[in-house]
């Protein structure tokens, strides 16, 4: 490769690359390519519902559209986004590493990552494409003409992404921190995302396990969910849920991560009561993520002293999550706030989070979730709770970041009025789908003649969601003029007294000249000086 | 980067193309292939998907354990944190045995009779030899990293030969059965039992390959004189747990 010279030398570093920050570079843009994709379909499933009876699309489209909408957004977009870019940018500049502890394997999980991507696209390309919605339940998957293991190759690419990622990244903090860097003096995001990967490592393989299970069935004539020899289809139902209620906070967590860094830079403020949120916070959520997914089969038959105590757990997990949110407030009290784009993004979360916990609790309790089940007040709910909030989450994390790892400014003016168009249109969005749901608008349904007194609120929703996505098309606009225009960014912009900020923008190979010492490092010592 | 002023050295961007090859043939070999053959039923493109798939991974593992060699022969590089890393992928790997195994207790309790009609008497002797096989290869790996621990090269390479010779053997003893079972009419598709028994001693039997193919990669850089000790440790440590988990298969589809 060290013939080469110019323009040739400069691609095959990019994209032979082990190196972590363009690894999670070329990974912020395949998840953005998946959100970008996803999201114009969400533009478009919205058309449709827009009025009684079929508009834009025929139900099979749809179908397929609204699974493509599902899979890409969380496996391809939000993901690997926060574990992906996020985590491996951060990590090793946060703790003081020269990059990884396995780069090569790191690279894999990143092409293993954009075939995932890849598969997940052929969708569009392929005939019968799968139609079976990202939760790929059985019996329907297993009959249906759709091809079933095009999901089930997408998941698995995903999810050995994430695997090899997470062998990765935690091998890293354990065993690579800098010099003084104990474990009192690691950013919050390193906790979380540390959080995040220990859920993923018990429990992708058990989504792995169910997908590949399904295959077989489908195609090779196995039994497992074939009732009629002795299989159960409600197996899978909780194969899947007892990966999929944990990968919600696989997303929440590192996005309370982000967003707690942002919070304490831009506060100039310590992390209130750090240890509580370290140990109750996130030790909290992964000793509880395993034991709560029963919650989302409440519908799907089960004894109601089961029931009873699934209610419980669940409420239970709004203790550890309550104690980070209220490190967060406690953060922002008393610090010397500073509006920059990033922080605005911040507070936004915290509303919208807000919105989404509270709107959680009716479905928790049972009695009240089989009233809301499979409506589009659920589809509100996790849109404020876990879709949208993640995606301002990764917005701001994306412009916290930016002067580092372009070494350009964003655009603020541009960056602040998409901020306000994305968040008037988000909560237009999806405040006005709590309606739709309590009007009882059922989930995944391409029409609603049988309601048609629902349609004045259906096209506020609509009109919500093109406002939202022009505010993200101003926010895109804010980086490419940026990256393009933008004047050259300094080393810590934001006066940031974390590691990461203590390196050249951007970092070259290795990210320091010799490895910091932390002896007398405290990421949130600002002390005095605020 | 030679700075020609300073004569100083700019550390370069460090690059290795098997990621990506290996991924983009894994991604021909597997889905592509599976979803020709399968779901479309296009045997010829299947075939083509695995001609261009199967040569890019091989070329790939390949080219990895080469680099790998030569970062011990150039750097002296011992990938030093491979020891600390196996123990989170065997967690995720058991996991996946994990709902397996958990799927077959949860249905085998709920079945009405056991074993389902159509399932064959499954003899004794086949499953004992395949256990005394394995347990032993999992002493002479032991044999072998003990070896190399006090720097005889010829010992470790010899019981490393043993452990594989027993590894295949077993593979084959455990191909034997499946084809001998499946000319009898005992195939995946045959009932609920059959589904466990091939998806699971499936599962562990790629795992006892994956062990195989590491151990060749090993066992060819010995020829070239180069052994990393965190590599041997590591692939002991990963044989063990094959080793455990055909524990769970024995006694529980076996001998249950
Ligand atoms: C860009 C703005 C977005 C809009 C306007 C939007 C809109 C919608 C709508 C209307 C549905 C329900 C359709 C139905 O049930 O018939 C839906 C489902 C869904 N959305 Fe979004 N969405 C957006 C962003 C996201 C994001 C960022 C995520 C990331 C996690 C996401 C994840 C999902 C999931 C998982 C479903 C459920 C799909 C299913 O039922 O299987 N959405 N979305």
């Amino acid at each position: 490769m060290s013939t080469k010279t110019g323009k040739g030398k400069v691609i095959a570093e990019w994209i032979f690359t082990t190196d972590h920050k363009r690894v999670g570079i070329l990974y912020l843009i395949g998840s953005l390519a998946a959100f970008l994709v996803a999201g114009l379909l969400a533009m478009v499933i919205r058309m449709e519902l827009s009025e009684v009876g079929p508009q834009v699309t025929d139900p099979n489209t749809y179908n397929v559209m609204l699974y493509f909408h599902g899979a890409a957004m969380i496996l391809g977009f939000q993901i690997p986004a926060l574990t992906g870019f996020l985590a491996n940018y951060l990590i090793p500049l946060q703790i003081g590493a020269k990059d990884v502890a396995f780069p090569r394997l790191n690279a894999l999980s990143l092409w293993l990552f954009w075939m995932g991507i890849i598969l997940a696209l052929l969708t569009f390309v392929v005939p019968d494409p799968p139609d079976i919605m990202w939760t790929g339940y059985p019996p329907y998957s297993i009959i249906s003409p759709g091809n079933t293991a095009l999901y089930a190759s997408t998941v698995l690419f995903m999810g050995f992404a994430s695997i090899a990622g997470g062998v990765n990244l935690i091998t890293t903090i354990i065993y690579m921190r800098a010099p003084g860097m104990t474990w009192g003096k690691l950013n919050m995001f390193v906790w979380t995302t540390l959080g995040a990967f220990i859920i993923q490592l018990v429990f992708v393989p058990v989504l792995g396990s169910a997908v590949i299970m399904l295959t077989m069935d489908k195609y090779l004539g196995t039994h497992f969910f074939n009732p009629a020899s002795g299989g159960d289809v409600l197996l899978y139902q909780n194969l899947f849920w007892f990966y999929s209620h944990p990968a919600v906070y696989v997303i929440l967590l590192p996005v309370l991560g982000i967003i707690f860094d942002i919070t304490a830079t831009f506060a100039r403020n310590r992390i209130f009561n750090y240890w509580a949120c370290v140990v109750g916070g996130v030790g909290g959520i992964v000793l509880i993520s395993g034991e709560v997914w029963v919650h989302h089969l409440f519908t799907s038959g089960m004894p109601n002293w089961i029931r009873v105590g699934m209610m419980v757990s669940t409420l239970l997990i709004s203790v550890p999550v309550g104690i980070m949110v209220l490190s967060l407030i406690g953060t922002l009290y008393r610090g010397a706030i500073e509006f920059k784009t990033p922080m605005l993004y911040a507070a936004g979360f915290i509303f919208l989070f807000l919105i989404g916990g509270l709107t959680g609790i009716p479905h928790a309790i049972a009695s009240l979730d089989l009233a809301l089940s499979d409506t589009h007040f659920v589809v509100a709910h996790f849109h404020y709770v876990m879709a949208v909030s993640g995606t301002f989450a990764i917005v701001g994390g994306v412009y916290y970041l930016f002067p580092k790892f372009t070494g350009k400014m964003y655009h603020e003016g541009l960056g602040k009025i998409g901020f306000v168009v994305t968040f008037i249109g988000a909560n237009i969005t999806f405040f006005f789908m709590f309606l739709v749901g309590l009007g009882g608008m059922p989930r995944r349904y391409f029409d609603y003649s049988h309601m048609p007194e629902l349609q004045d609120l259906q096209q506020i929703v609509t009109y919500g969601a093109f406002i939202l996505a022009a505010g993200l098309f101003i926010t895109l606009a804010s980086w490419l003029v940026g990256l393009f225009k933008g004047k050259k960014a300094e080393d810590n912009p934001w006066g940031s007294r974390s590691l990461e900020w203590t390196t050249k923008s951007p970092p070259g190979p290795g990210n320091w000249a010799e490895v910091p010492d932390c002896t007398d490092y405290d990421p949130y010592g600002y002390g005095e000086d605020r | 980067m030679e700075d020609s002023t300073t004569g100083h050295h700019e550390p370069e961007w460090e690059v290795s193309p098997w990621p990506l090859v290996v991924s983009v043939g894994a991604l021909f070999m597997v889905p592509l292939a599976f979803s020709f053959y399968f779901v479309y039923d296009k045997p010829l493109m299947a075939i083509l998907s695995l001609g261009i798939g199967v040569p890019l991974v091989i070329a790939s593992v390949v080219g990895w354990t080469k680099g790998g060699i030569a970062d011990i022969a150039h750097h002296g590089k011992e990938p030093g944190f491979a020891t600390g890393a196996m123990p989170f992928f065997i967690v995720a790997e058991a996991f996946i045995f994990v709902s397996f195994f958990a799927a077959y207790w949860v249905l085998r309790l709920k079945a009405p009779n056991w074993p389902p009609a159509g399932t064959p008497e499954f003899g004794v002797t086949i499953p004992i030899i395949m256990t005394i096989l394995l347990v032993s290869s999992s002493f002479t790996i032991h044999f072998s990293e003990h070896a190399i621990e006090h720097g005889d090269k010829g010992g470790f390479r010899n019981w490393l030969i043993v452990t594989i010779i027993l590894g295949a053997i077993f593979f084959l003893l455990s191909a034997f059965e499946w084809s001998h079972l499946m000319h009898g009419g005992f195939t995946m598709k045959t009932n609920l039992f059959s589904t466990f028994f091939y998806s699971i001693t499936g599962f562990h039997g790629s795992h006892v390959i994956v062990g195989l193919i590491i151990f060749l990669c090993i066992l060819v850089s010995a020829f070239f004189g180069k052994v990393s000790k965190t590599f041997v440790k590591s692939a002991s440590v990963y044989w063990h747990f094959v080793d455990l988990i055909w524990f769970f298969v024995v006694t529980q589809i076996y001998f249950w």
